[in-house]
């Protein structure tokens, strides 16, 4: 009888996982890894955020992502599939970590215990807000799962005011347990969560719900700036990307890459081939729209940070429908690394927390002050402070900070998020005039309201009758 | 006057004495039966008849007259009436079996390619489908007996090999195989218990016969090449489709017209030779085999090498003392081509296909070319771009031991292992192919490591009481397995000179794990029969399993089945043209515990690492949900079944009918994944599979010299869902357009499943499609998906006609497939015109000019909308095909005395040599999801069948 009880040899089971110190910092290591191998992190969040805006186009051979440069996403795309999956995947873990962090008792402090906890927390909220900003409505785990009963497991949809609620109280538990800083490396306090992630969080958190708490915009984004980790921005634009800067003063949380086994294979896809090494037509490729929006405010900094132009073998249908036309590329990533580069990814930095502080006191009514935090962004990227049509209204003064997050921020995964928080997405989508050289037609992106957000992936629907589906889908 | 009369019994063949023989005085009640040394005394009077008779032998009689001894040697009975099948631990007399058992002996095959044991069995025995997914030389090959029965389970059948089960069965030798049982129903299979829910495919090697050695040497070369082409836009044509498309580039670079069907696929070249040794003497048998099988694929690069070694030996040491040993060494090595996949994915087939004939093979510096639009190389980069090479080593065997106590009672222990040792090796070259020069090259280096023991111990005990006959077994058994696996990736490699991952620089993978299981079975049979009439068999195991929850670690399976001898009865006995009617019916139940090792477990993965403070720490992540309550799979399945056989068997026919029901399906059920886990195993489901299969065996004419014999068969099943807890399930995810397969409560395993084509729009050029209120729309949603094609055959059958006159011998063997749906992907690919691949000829009609009539849509660059999963690619995958051929001729025997050779055969064989289908596709026998249970019948740029032709011969001495 003895025989047949075999325990796994290779892996560890539920019972005896979370017992120590060690165990439970690997399950917490395990939810940032959620980071690495999420698909939506390592690269489709581009695709959420940029190529489905106006700032690029899909490049590369995919007809899923080319539905979403159009903006025409159907309920079967895989790729919003392993967007939900992978997200709602971190969660889980981050559940886990919550639930199991409170019995450990070997070998670990109550202090760190405490970290610990803000960390997941920290981790699930961020998790949380790329759902709701995506898909508005979804269900609410907030309990790790361990049966597969359909009563824990096919949750309804929580109003998005329910989700977003469920993010702010998160963020506020992560703000007690989280420290400032770990110590002095900086590759420690920039990898983990910290106080300044989670005011940071709260900052966009609160300017993106669907009644926005501008007040509180302000207080986290003030928190933030005058953290005592001692944010600042970098005086060189170019150095966040170089690939030689990471963890630097102006960053407040960022995915972490070595190279090799620790790699990022995104970079690989939309590298030019001086860069990557290989010559197929790349992803993510910058628009005339977003380049048009560098060249009028004559940003030559910020422009060349991000898009690097190249002569290439293939032809582009917005750029050059003949061979060794010019084509742009997506630059913000430096180094392909072989399909393994070591370039991390920011996922909260502080020149975005800038604006959300100009944002917030604009929305408040303080017009000047918002133009005086905006002119901060501008000067560091070498551009004159705003000119006074910019700063002459409420509302000229929302599309200006509108403007500068998508130079400041193009490729970082924002642009779709703030058009929608603006109000601004139909209007700006439909506007925008792109000719498709191949057949001489201009592009229609046609966004209306239901567009707004994904649909929920067929495949969730399919295994979860008590999802509704997004209007219009 | 009576007298007493004495003597022996013995066996002719061996000599050895035979107890329990029956010495029975004609026309009385008289009779006795011999003891354990084969030996009687009777009372008898001159003028009595005595009657030796003994089950499977010849009966004798003689005439007392004036002798008082008579030592008698029975000969077995050579009709196959009595023909002696291997079951579940024993054999049993044809004639005895009570369940459904196919038989496949290895004439059925001696003259075939020897490269692999599934296309041999195909067709051979009805109910019994092998599914060859691929026509690669590595490919292996699925059976399903009777249906496919587990969703999520394994529902292949349980091999096993002189007495040890196992899995892998591609390095067995064909040329080594005496004889295979496939036990179908649960009666036969359910001494097997847990392993037996599939059916179990008894295979048994040679062993020594004669007291001369016998020495064989056989060979054959061959030629295999793929037996059709398909059309694809020349490259006029494709620099017209491309400029329609809006596509521009210096044609002026591009000026190849390349046929990659014909740079691709080759006539491949196979070469076999095996020679064994065996014979018997001094009760000691022996049979010792070794040979070497090649086989170069069809499709460049591909290929599948074999060395094998085989001894089997038995010897009797004492009367009561018997020892044998039967061992298996064998390496296996093939190189592997990338199929079932777009050419952007490296897929070789839809590569041939989707390359545009205005490229060469090699640019000027040696690399490999590439689409003119898009870095897709040519298909030559996935077949010479890369050094790949599986092999492994792999020692199969077991030692036995038989004890006779005493007369009637035997105990046999036998100790099994396979051990199985392989590595893949894989090299991509740094500078010729695209993605070996983004990564300055890729070494892997993988290796598995599989052991495998199994201990059974069994008492037999054989027994007849007057018209009483019974046979008991009982017995345990225990089984461990233990998997050792590592992995290797290194890149950034400074040369292609040495291609072993210790030359890269940097470390992309270094991964080793361990896992085991246990399965531990005690096991009792009874058989009984009642004056050769009425048959009986009940069998009873119990199984433990490691994989299962503590709540539900055994599993109890029981089965009976009966049988009546109806051509037995008295009022039958005058019949003589009837040899045998035989009734047989069993139920019974088996299991299926066929699934990941530890699966009742919540398990904790580990390698979820992430750098923190600029090295990557340990992390962890849950992945599975526990279920303590996991258990057995159950099949239940009553079989009825009848044998008929006429005119001393020159006719012989069975039909069998069966319903195989399978209840708590160990099915790895979908998770909302919310949950953060995509499934979790549960038993849940039942799935029904229920069928008629015929076998027909004929001596259709003997005039002289002159022969002809003729084998049929044909299956019918008809497999349902039944019970899926009220979900829905889709697999299959191809081309691009999501999942095409639906596994749905009423519906078959393996039903398609996607939008119904309306047709084009004569107007703008785009597809309508009929959506779910039967309306047209070009953009239908998910919810107009409907059922659209089943992958199930309305049945399968074969044909076999052998003929001999004097030394020549032909055999055509035909073999097919009538109503299944294939799904053809391939052509989702050829004639989407969404993209810069190649496409097949077919798109020349397509849509160009509003008031075009066609149906083949407008060119649609990046958007499928247009060629979603509809019916539009279901096609009937119906075939007939000459499944082989053989032409043979023995040299005559006056030579082979002058040369000193027993036999002499020479022979052709053609394989595949005729296909009569209306499939458009390469190969209508593919599956691009291999032995998957729910998504069947799908081509997406798949291996096909080829077309094999050898040329051999077989010679004994």
């Amino acid at each position: 009888e003895d025989e047949l009880d075999l325990y796994p040899i290779s892996q560890e089971v539920a019972d005896n996982a979370y017992s120590t110190g060690t165990q439970i910092e690997a399950a917490l290591t395990g939810v940032y890894e959620s980071f690495q191998s999420s698909q939506y992190y390592a690269w489709d969040f581009v695709m959420a955020e940029d190529i489905r805006s106006d700032n690029y186009y899909a490049g590369g051979d995919n007809p899923e992502i080319f539905a979403y440069d159009r903006v025409d996403l159907s309920p079967t795309n895989s790729r919003v599939n392993a967007l939900w999956a992978s997200v709602y995947n971190a969660i889980s873990k981050a559940n886990l970590v919550l639930e199991k962090t409170p019995e450990v008792t070997e070998n670990i402090t109550e202090e760190r215990k405490d970290q610990i906890l803000g960390e997941a927390y920290f981790l699930r909220a961020y998790h949380y807000f790329v759902l709701v900003k995506n898909f508005g409505d979804v269900p609410l785990y907030i309990n790790f799962v361990s049966s597969a009963d359909p009563a824990d497991t096919r949750l309804p949809r929580s109003s998005k005011e329910e989700v977003y609620a469920q993010i702010v109280s998160d963020l506020n538990n992560a703000l007690t347990r989280l420290p400032d800083t770990y110590g002095s490396d900086a590759s420690v306090n920039k990898a983990r969560a910290t106080k300044g992630a989670a005011n940071a969080l709260l900052a966009k958190v609160y300017a993106q719900m669907p009644t926005p708490d501008y007040t509180a915009v302000l207080a986290h984004a003030n928190a933030v700036i005058n953290s005592p980790a001692g944010y600042s921005l970098l005086s060189n634009y170019d150095e966040l990307f170089d690939g030689n800067h990471y963890n630097n003063a102006e960053s407040i949380i960022e995915i972490q890459y070595l190279g090799g086994n620790e790699g990022n294979w995104g970079p690989q896809m939309h590298l030019p081939p001086s860069v990557s090494g290989d010559n197929w037509r790349k992803f993510t490729t910058p628009s005339h729209d977003l380049v048009d929006a560098f060249d009028s405010e004559g940003d030559n900094i910020r422009k060349n940070a991000t898009i690097l132009f190249e002569n290439v073998s293939w032809v582009d249908e917005y750029w050059g429908n003949a061979t060794n036309s010019s084509v742009p590329f997506a630059y913000k990533w430096r180094n392909a690394g072989s399909w393994a580069s070591s370039d991390d990814i920011y996922l909260l930095r502080l020149a975005d927390i800038i604006l959300m502080k100009a944002e917030a006191q604009n929305e408040l009514g303080q017009t000047a002050d918002a133009a005086t935090t905006v002119n901060l962004v501008r000067n560091r990227a070498g551009l004159a402070n705003l000119n006074s049509d910019a700063t002459a209204s409420q509302s000229a003064m929302r599309m200006a900070i509108l403007k500068e997050r998508r130079l400041e921020l193009a490729q970082e995964g924002h642009r779709w998020s703030d058009l929608v928080r603006f109000g601004m997405a139909q209007e700006v989508m439909n506007s925008v005039d792109d000719i498709d050289l191949s057949t001489g037609q201009s592009v229609n992106y046609a966004v209306d309201e239901h567009d707004l957000l994904m649909p929920i992936p067929q495949a969730e629907i399919n295994r979860n009758p008590n999802l509704e589906q997004n209007p219009g889908y | 006057q009576e007298k007493e009369i004495t003597g022996t019994v013995t066996e002719s063949a061996s000599g050895m004495p035979i107890p329990g023989a029956n010495v029975t005085v004609k026309y009385t009640a008289n009779g006795v039966a011999t003891d354990f040394d084969g030996k009687y005394s009777i009372t008898a009077s001159p003028t009595d008849t005595l009657v030796i008779s003994y089950i499977g032998f010849t009966t004798q009689e003689f005439l007392v007259g004036n002798k008082t001894t008579f030592n008698v040697a029975l000969a077995e009975n050579a009709q196959a009436l009595s023909e002696v099948i291997v079951v579940g631990y024993g054999t049993q007399k044809r004639e005895d079996i009570t369940g459904a058992v196919g038989l496949v002996k290895s004439e059925a095959f001696d003259e075939r390619p020897n490269t692999d044991l599934g296309s041999l069995v195909q067709g051979q025995a009805a109910g019994v489908k092998v599914i060859k997914s691929s026509g690669k030389p590595s490919a292996g090959f699925n059976i399903r007996v009777r249906g496919t029965s587990s969703i999520t389970g394994s529902s292949d059948p349980l091999y096993v090999i002189d007495g040890v089960p196992t899995t892998d069965t591609r390095s067995l030798n064909p040329s080594d195989i005496e004889s295979i049982s496939i036990l179908k129903d649960a009666s036969s299979a359910a001494i097997y218990g847990a392993g037996g829910a599939n059916g179990v495919v008894l295979i048994t090697t040679k062993k020594g016969s004669s007291e001369k050695p016998v020495f064989q040497f056989s060979s054959y070369v061959g030629v295999s090449s793929v037996w059709k082409t398909l059309d694809v836009l020349n490259a006029e044509q494709y620099r017209d489709l491309m400029t329609e498309m809006g596509k521009t580039t210096d044609w002026s670079q591009y000026t190849n017209n390349t046929d990659w069907q014909n740079e691709i696929f080759q006539d491949a070249i196979s070469q076999n030779y095996q020679l064994s040794v065996s014979g018997k003497q001094n009760g000691t048998q022996y049979y010792i085999s070794g040979g070497y099988v090649n086989q170069e694929g069809a499709v460049r690069s591909a290929e599948m090498e074999k060395y094998n070694f085989k001894t089997n030996l038995s010897k009797e040491v004492t009367d009561w003392l018997k020892i044998g040993t039967n061992i298996n060494y064998t390496v296996y090595g093939d190189v592997d081509v990338t199929d079932n996949a777009a050419v952007n994915q490296g897929g070789v087939l839809l590569g041939v296909l989707a390359t545009p004939p205005n490229i060469g093979i090699y640019n000027e510096n040696g690399t490999f070319t590439s689409n003119p639009f898009q870095d897709w190389e040519n298909p030559y980069s996935s077949t010479d771009g890369s050094d790949r090479g599986y092999k492994n080593q792999r020692l199969l065997g077991n030692v036995y031991t038989e004890f006779r106590f005493v007369k009637d009672l035997k105990f046999k222990s036998n100790f099994g292992i396979d051990y199985n040792a392989d590595r893949y090796d894989y090299f991509l070259d740094p500078f010729r192919t695209s993605y070996g020069r983004a990564t300055n090259g890729i070494g892997r280096y993988n290796t598995n490591i599989n052991n495998y023991f199994i201990w059974d111990n069994t008492l037999s005990y054989k027994k007849q009481f007057g018209d009483h006959k019974i046979e008991a077994l009982a017995g345990t058994v225990y089984q461990k397995y233990r998997w050792e696996y590592s992995s290797i990736e290194r890149r950034n490699f400074a040369s292609a000179e040495i291609t072993t991952p210790g030359a890269g620089s940097e470390i992309i993978t270094a991964n080793a794990g361990k896992s085991e299981a246990a399965n531990a079975s005690i096991l009792a049979r009874l058989v009984y029969d009642y004056k050769n009439k009425y048959l009986l068999t009940a069998n009873f195991r119990r199984d433990g399993s490691s994989k299962f929850g503590p709540n539900k670690k055994w599993g109890n399976f029981p089965s009976v089945s009966v049988g009546w001898r109806i051509s037995n009865e008295s009022f039958l006995e005058n019949v003589e043209e009837l040899t045998e009617l035989k009734l047989r019916a069993g139920y019974g139940a088996v299991g299926n515990d066929n699934i990941a090792t530890y699966a009742y477990l919540a398990r904790v993965g580990s390698g979820g690492n992430y750098p923190i403070g600029g090295t990557a720490q340990p992390g962890t992540y849950p992945a599975t949900i526990a279920n303590y309550d996991l258990q057995w799979e159950s099949s239940n399945q009553l079989n009825v079944g009848l044998d008929l056989r006429l005119f001393d068997s020159k006719i012989s026919f069975s039909v069998d009918g069966y319903v195989k029901t399978n209840d708590n399906l160990l099915l790895d059920a979908p998770l909302p994944t919310g949950t953060g886990f995509s499934s979790a195993i549960q038993n849940v489901g039942r799935v029904q599979n229920k069928g008629l299969e015929f076998q027909l065996n004929t001596t259709t004419l003997q005039k002289g010299d002159f022969t002809w014999e003729t084998s049929a068969n044909i299956s019918f099943n008809r497999n349902e869902v039944q019970d899926l807890v009220g979900q829905e399930l889709y697999d299959g995810n191809v081309a691009g357009r999501g999942e095409v397969s639906l596994i749905r409560e009423g519906e078959a395993l393996g039903t398609f499943y996607g939008y119904v084509w309306g047709g084009v729009d004569p107007q703008t050029g785009d597809v309508y499609y009929i959506d779910q209120n039967g309306e047209s729309t070009f953009n239908p949603t998910a919810d107009d998906r409907t059922i659209i094609g089943n992958a199930n055959p309305d049945f399968t059958y074969s044909l076999g006609n052998t003929l001999s006159y004097k030394n020549f011998g032909l055999n055509i063997f035909l073999q097919g497939s009538q109503g299944n749906d294939i799904f053809n992907a391939t052509r989702v690919n050829m004639e989407g015109m969404i993209d810069s691949k190649n496409q097949f000829t077919s798109v020349l009609d397509r849509w160009q000019n509003p008031g075009d009539v066609t149906d083949i849509p407008r060119v649609l660059e990046g958007d499928i909308r247009n060629s979603l999963a509809s019916d539009r690619y279901v096609e009937d995958g119906s075939y007939l095909r000459f499944k082989a051929v053989t032409l043979s001729y023995n040299l005559p025997k006056t030579f082979l005395e002058k040369v000193k050779l027993t036999t002499f055969k020479l022979y052709v064989t053609g394989e595949n040599l005729i296909t009569i289908t209306d499939y458009s596709g390469f190969d209508p026998e593919v599956n691009a999801f291999g032995g998957s249970n729910t998504v069947q019948g799908v081509d997406f740029g798949t291996y096909p069948q080829t077309r094999n032709i050898i040329f051999g011969m077989n010679l004994t001495f």
